[in-house]
């Protein structure tokens, strides 16, 4: 399905190489009423594309790259990511045989996420972050990277709130640790290591969803116009 | 060939232009559909894929869509891209318009909910003194209502309600769930009608303009389409005072085309047919153009569980099954802070629950999830917005789109009248539940923002005076006698009801005014 649909699109991409090079100016002029000189090939002794449609489909050993690389982080500082990796294995540890937080990379993923989001969720993070280091230096004077369960449960309890809908809790604070806990469970059970656990199980992948590729632009499609006579 | 004269040129090909191409083809008119899309073809165009194959493990590209609350990472191609087609708004009244130019529009992606609006709402005025009464009642519509619930096999059950018409249903005799019994109960205790669910089945699963009235349209002969062209301006005739000519672009390749039509019915969704007439400057001696912007308020409501069906418990028949709750406000008695009224979705779950009702992480969330999970119960608001001259779109002259088409400027925000009608939806529903013996686990009386119910209405309101109306009573423009405008932004007030019905209904009643009126050579 795949490699068809990549035979067609270098198909396309062919006859448009092609149709590209008819209409460049020739040295010579031509009356009106002459179609411009064709080329049908490259430069060169064959053309481009040949024996694309008679090879035997090269069979892909695919991987996703979280399953063996791993994620640069580059956007929070070195102390926030320290506070992003205890907050994720605090709020999704592994249970039940599932991956944790720790083991899908989530505070990894959750980097690059917030690194291309929005400005207002970027400093919702970064402000969220520091205020659980400041709070654990204020109440443990340690860093929050290394308090205990129970006592992030003491920073963190205080702020969760149940909510719905697209109507998060308004308080800062409160707004950032119910976000980053939604955050980090979607990251966690949307991750790969999450499926080959379900998988391994013996359950269905819980994530399947039904994606949509861009519909658009509609080349591809055969027989879409009928030219209509008078 | 460039020659030849349209009949009627349909732009749009959703609910409304769908409509209007069956009626007008069966009648034997000839029509051209444009649409601002391509054709989506689910066979070609899906795959199954595992949220974390995705670029973005599912949460989808944060820059993406951040107006449509819808999308996801699954659906992110399907709706309008808002770089592509922007619009804009003032600092602190956000609008989220959500869009879908695929072919067949957004009556592809609905949730089908089919009911009628009655003279509680089409004679608003009449009835509380306040906006401004529709030009027709229910009793205009009603044979056009039937025709369209036939059309779209609407399932429900006859109540006997005066706002809540009943009408042409498969009936829908169902026992009410265990739980739907206890809240139907909690309700008569409060006067709180509780109702059947209307909802068109459609055929085989789907209720669109693409497979429930393009298909007769075409199999006339008497439509052709051309997908993927975005109209710019209509232009009209300065001698005959007609609309007379349809400019538009190939999306695709840039190029500027024109078609001339003898009749033009402009079905492209409220805001973008009330774009394009703002762009084409025609159409609106009366001022009103763009002005009386209303939806309805979506996302107040509650989360309930229902503790017998926790840790599995459940006996068959506890669970499950949907409800709704008509207006009952402002019916027989006048509420002190609010006008017009709303209706409220219920449902019970057999699935899992939202993480977010519980404020708890880790081991705790995890054992808070598996006792919930198949007991839940929610509600959610539909609420009328009041119909407002100050609430409006205009042509915003700093930004244009992808084709340099001027883009829409909205104005909009709701007040008091919302705002209160949204607490007294949650605060009636949580007393409710209580009466019901739910647990109410979350509560949000705040509506999302304007837009986010994809119902826009209005802009370019009927009336009989062309003074202060920009359509007559058949979607006809007072201006331009061969123009008519056959989608929601003909409304005159918003109405709690999911509007599609009504939509349907109109253009097909416009339609028919329409045919009879080029039969008798008057258009």
């Amino acid at each position: 399905m795949q490699r068809r649909d990549f035979v067609k699109a270098m198909m396309a991409a062919s006859v448009s190489a092609r149709a590209m090079l008819g209409q460049q100016p020739s040295t010579t002029p031509v009356a009106p009423s002459t179609l411009p000189p064709t080329a049908t090939t490259a430069p060169g002794p064959l053309p481009w594309m040949r024996g694309l449609m008679e090879v035997k489909p090269l069979q892909v050993r695919q991987i996703s790259p979280d399953a063996i690389a791993e994620t640069q982080t580059q956007f929070f500082s070195e102390t926030q990511m320290g506070s992003l990796r205890h907050l994720c294995s605090v709020m999704m540890p592994a249970l039940n045989g599932q991956p944790g937080a720790k083991e899908a990379e989530t505070p990894e993923f959750l980097d690059f996420l917030i690194s291309v989001s929005p400005e207002d969720r970027q400093q919702l993070y970064r402000s969220g972050l520091d205020r659980l280091e400041s709070e654990a230096r204020k109440q443990f004077s340690k860093s929050f990277a290394e308090v205990s369960d129970a006592q992030a449960g003491e920073i963190l309890k205080p702020w969760l709130r149940t909510w719905m809908s697209d109507h998060p809790p308004t308080e800062p604070f409160a707004d950032f640790v119910n976000i980053a806990n939604g955050d980090i469970r979607t990251a966690t059970i949307n991750s790969q290591a999450w499926a080959d656990a379900t998988k391994k199980a013996g359950h269905n992948t819980p994530d399947q969803g039904l994606y949509w590729y861009p519909v658009d632009p509609d080349l591809r499609r055969e027989g879409a116009c009928e030219r209509k006579s008078s | 060939m460039a020659e030849e004269k349209v009949d009627v040129l349909i732009i749009g090909s959703g609910h409304s232009g769908g409509m209007a191409a069956k009626i007008l083809t069966e009648k034997g008119i000839r029509c051209l559909m444009l649409n601002a899309g391509p054709i989506a073809d689910v066979h070609k165009d899906t795959e199954p894929r595992a949220a974390y194959e995705l670029p973005f493990r599912g949460f989808k590209d944060p820059e993406k869509l951040p107006h449509v609350f819808q999308a996801n990472e699954f659906n992110v191609n399907t709706w309008v891209d808002e770089k592509e087609v922007p619009y804009t708004y003032d600092t602190g009244k956000p609008y989220n318009w959500v869009r879908v130019r695929l072919f067949g529009g957004r009556s592809l992606f609905w949730s089908r909910q089919s009911f009628r609006m009655s003279d509680y709402e089409l004679k608003g005025k009449s009835h509380d003194g306040y906006g401004d009464d529709w030009p027709i009642s229910h009793a205009d519509i009603a044979p056009y209502y039937s025709r369209v619930e036939a059309i779209f096999r609407v399932k429900g059950r006859p109540e006997g309600l005066p706002q809540y018409p009943d009408g042409n249903f498969i009936v829908d005799d169902a026992p009410w769930s265990g739980c739907m019994q206890r809240w139907v109960d909690a309700g008569k205790k409060i006067g709180v009608p509780v109702t059947k669910q209307r909802s068109s089945e459609g055929v085989d699963g789907l209720a669109s303009s693409v497979n429930l009235l393009l298909p007769d349209a075409f199999a006339t002969g008497k439509l052709d389409a051309i997908p993927n062209v975005v109209v710019r301006e209509i232009r009209a005739d300065k001698n005959t005072g007609l609309a007379n000519e349809v400019f538009f672009v190939d999306r695709l390749s840039g190029r500027e085309m024109s078609v001339k039509a003898r009749v033009i019915v402009l079905a492209a969704g409220t805001l973008e047919s009330t774009r394009l007439l703002l762009n084409s400057k025609i159409a609106n001696s009366s001022g009103v153009l763009g002005h009386y912007l209303s939806d309805q308020i979506y996302g107040a409501g509650i989360v309930c569980s229902v503790p017998e069906a926790r840790d599995g418990k459940a006996k068959p028949g506890l669970m499950g099954g949907s409800a709704l709750i008509p207006r009952f406000r402002n019916i027989k008695t006048r509420e002190k802070n609010f006008l017009r009224g709303y209706a409220l979705n219920c449902w019970s779950s057999t699935g899992p629950m939202d993480p977010r009702n519980f404020a708890a992480y880790g081991a705790e969330l995890q054992q808070k999830l598996d006792s919930y999970h198949g007991s839940g119960f929610g509600v959610g608001l539909m609420g009328e917005v009041l119909s407002r001259y100050e609430n409006k779109v205009s042509i915003d002259p700093n930004t244009v789109d992808a084709w340099g088409i001027p883009a829409l400027h909205i104005d909009t925000k709701y007040t008091d009248n919302e705002y209160n009608m949204a607490k007294d939806a949650v605060d009636t529903a949580s007393e409710m539940a209580h009466d019901a013996g739910f647990e109410v686990l979350s509560q949000n009386p705040i509506p999302n923002p304007p837009g986010y119910s994809i119902h826009e209405l209005g802009t370019a309101r009927m009336g009989d005076d062309a003074k202060t109306s920009v359509l007559n009573k058949w979607n006809q423009s007072h201006d331009l006698k061969n123009l008519f405008v056959v989608d929601a932004s003909c409304f005159v007030s918003a109405a709690w009801q999911n509007p599609t019905m009504t939509i349907l209904a109109l253009s097909m009643r416009a339609s028919e005014h329409l045919a009879e009126q080029m039969r008798q050579g008057n258009v």
